[in-house]
């Protein structure tokens, strides 16, 4: 083994070995396992709609249905969410694509939002993998070795992503496991019919869900830097997931209440969501997806040099 | 074999102005056991923090192998394995995870080895067991065992008898001394247990204020015994009387203690007094050369545990 991976395999076993890494996992499956049962108990509708060979007539039923109800009912939010299923409906009997029958990758696809719940547990990992060596006093015995510190910050940055992608690929099989146990699965690779800024496409749901899970990478690897910053230079945890937590839930809500001043589109938060250049709902008008991609590639350069900085010049005192 | 082990040269530290460390200068040979001693507050921590990279010098320079900590760090550190303070190490993880684990950090180190050192140290029963179950001589000989896992050619200890009881104590003491004559280990140890120290080491450096203040070799003292100079000897006599009288007729000064008689005389006096005093018929239950202790010296050079 070399040497880097050497060092990434103690810094997973560290991790792994405790408890409380095992605490996340298992809160993940709960609410995973969780929610296929109330799906399985409550929601009827989604579950046990199949659609037979005759698909065709069923849709149009469907549709003739809603509008039917429509007439009767004159609240607009429920107008507009039928007219897009009516629309969607419209949309499957227009392309002659059969309707998906609820399985398995559906569900993996209506829980990609978990991965935010797994930001908040990469922050409390990213957060305690340098400050919690400094309250072991073990930073002592780390850095006392023929590796330079650079390595060692290194190696724990590498292992939090390591986390966060070994993660991702949990929650990503939980999904499909449950889903297809609870459910049954739609096949090897099924297709869906999805709306998107442009109107209705057929697409791949394994392409989404990875598309998914992948815009939300990018807020989650921002937000451990952040946190892995925070924790290296006050080598303090708590400091740490708090900012962390607090930025991750409310990033947003203060980038809005700051978007009536230009500087804003400056702030990293403005820039986490990469989605925005997909749907078309930009943040501010002139920014592009060049100009995110900069300022996260410049905010995350910042918070490394910050951290080297801090972990390689500092004095290892007592505490 | 390389003549120095460890050289440190005029090394310097400031912390916010305040000069901790004033030039430190000392050399030690590979098989040499140095001990380092002073009071709470006199750099003693610092000094080893900065011998092992975790600190920064802001002068001087700490040589290993004649290699410089600060340029040639990996090189350096390679030859170097220490406790610093307490033996801190993963409380869970088990004794062998925490060795995998230190061991993983070096090139070639094998189970054996590791399993060598287990036995070496005692901890063959409690090897898998979690370190939070240690007390604080397994967790020390723990540590003792993550330090010499590399065969380091210095091996720095901060207190390595800390929470050992007496058995312990000295196990870890022959350990040291066999690391030092058989494997010619260089070996830095510093402690408060200054009669510790004065069993363990070869040469001793009071440090104070951030300053050796005396440098002295262990066996240094008995050749001082067979010096001219005068040593402090209690006589026990049966006839204190007539005692005093024989000693003040030889122009020795006599501080009479009960029966007890405490003189200050040349070493080689004491047979020729002793067989005056039976010539006269005088009960002599014992005389005891009285010799000045590393602790008495130490305290009278530091003056006592003051911090300033």
């Amino acid at each position: 083994m070399s040497k880097f991976l050497k060092l990434l395999y103690n810094e997973l076993h560290k991790l792994y070995i405790r408890k409380s890494t095992w605490v996340m996992y298992i809160i993940l499956a709960a609410i995973v396992i969780g929610g296929a049962v109330l799906m399985t108990i409550f929601d009827d509708n989604t579950v046990e709609s199949e659609y037979s060979e005759n698909w065709r007539a069923e849709l149009q039923a469907e549709n003739d249905e809603i509008e039917q109800s429509l007439q009767e009912n004159n609240n607009e939010f429920m107008i507009d969410m039928n007219m897009s299923n009516v629309e969607k409906n419209n949309y499957h009997l227009d392309n002659d694509i059969k309707p998906l029958n609820y399985g398995g990758w559906q569900y993996t696809y209506e829980n990609a939002g978990l991965s935010m719940l797994i930001g908040l547990f990469v922050i409390i990992v990213g957060a305690g993998i340098v400050a919690s060596e400094f309250n072991w006093g073990t930073i002592k015995l780390l850095l006392i070795r023929p590796i330079s510190r650079s390595m060692i910050l290194f190696t724990k940055f590498a292992a939090v992503l390591t986390f966060a992608l070994i993660t991702l690929v949990f929650l990503f099989l939980l999904n499909l496991a449950v889903g297809g146990i609870f459910f049954g699965l739609e096949g090897a690779n099924p297709h869906i019919v999805i709306q998107k800024a442009d109107g209705f496409v057929h697409a791949s749901l394994f392409g989404e869900i990875m598309t998914s899970y992948g815009y939300d990478m990018v807020n989650l690897v921002m937000l451990t830097a952040l946190a892995f910053m925070i924790s290296t230079i006050f080598r303090n945890s708590s400091l740490a997931i708090g900012i962390g937590i607090f930025l991750l839930m409310g990033g947003n809500i203060v980038v809005q209440a700051l978007s009536q001043y230009d500087f804003s589109k400056y702030i990293l938060f403005a820039n986490t969501n990469l989605k925005q250049y997909e749907t078309g709902n930009v943040f501010m008008e002139g920014m592009t997806l060049g100009f995110s991609v900069t300022v996260l590639i410049v905010y995350f350069v910042l918070f490394m040099v910050l951290s080297w900085a801090f972990f390689t010049k500092r004095d290892v005192a007592g505490q | 074999m390389n003549e120095i082990a460890l050289e440190l040269k005029d090394v310097k530290k400031t912390i916010s102005n305040k000069e901790i460390i004033k030039g430190l200068n000392f050399q030690i040979k590979p098989g040499e056991v140095y001990g380092f001693i002073g009071p709470n507050g006199a750099g003693k921590t610092t000094t080893i923090r900065m011998m092992v990279g975790l600190m920064n010098l802001t002068e001087g320079d700490v040589k290993i192998l004649g290699k410089s900590i600060q340029s040639e760090y990996k090189e350096a550190a390679r030859n170097i394995g220490a406790i610093v303070e307490n033996p801190e190490l993963y409380s869970f993880m088990t004794g062998w995870q925490n060795l995998m684990h230190f061991a993983r950090m070096y090139e070639g180190i094998t189970k054996e080895r590791i399993r060598e050192v287990v036995s070496l140290v005692g901890l063959d029963n409690v090897i898998n067991d979690k370190v939070k179950k240690y007390s604080l001589g397994m967790r020390q000989r723990l540590g003792v065992a993550q330090a010499i896992l590399h065969k380091p050619a210095v091996l720095i200890l901060d207190e390595p008898t800390n929470g050992l009881d007496p058995a312990g104590i000295r196990e870890i003491r022959d350990y040291i001394r066999r690391l030092a004559e058989e494997d010619q280990v260089a070996v830095v140890i510093s402690s408060h247990l200054l009669s510790e120290i004065e069993l363990m080491c070869d040469r001793i450096g009071i440090i104070k204020h951030g300053e050796i203040i005396s440098e002295r070799y262990v066996n240094e003292e008995s050749d001082q015994d067979d010096a001219q100079s005068d040593v402090k000897v209690i006589f026990d006599v049966g006839q204190a009387d007539e005692a005093i009288k024989v000693l003040e007729d030889r122009d020795i000064e006599v501080k009479r203690e009960s029966d007890k008689l405490v003189t200050e005389i040349n070493r080689q006096e004491i047979p020729n007094i002793v067989q005056t005093m039976v010539n006269q018929n005088i009960s002599v239950f014992g005389v005891t050369p009285i010799k000045a202790t590393l602790e008495d010296q130490f305290l009278e050079l530091t003056g006592g545990n003051v911090i300033e």
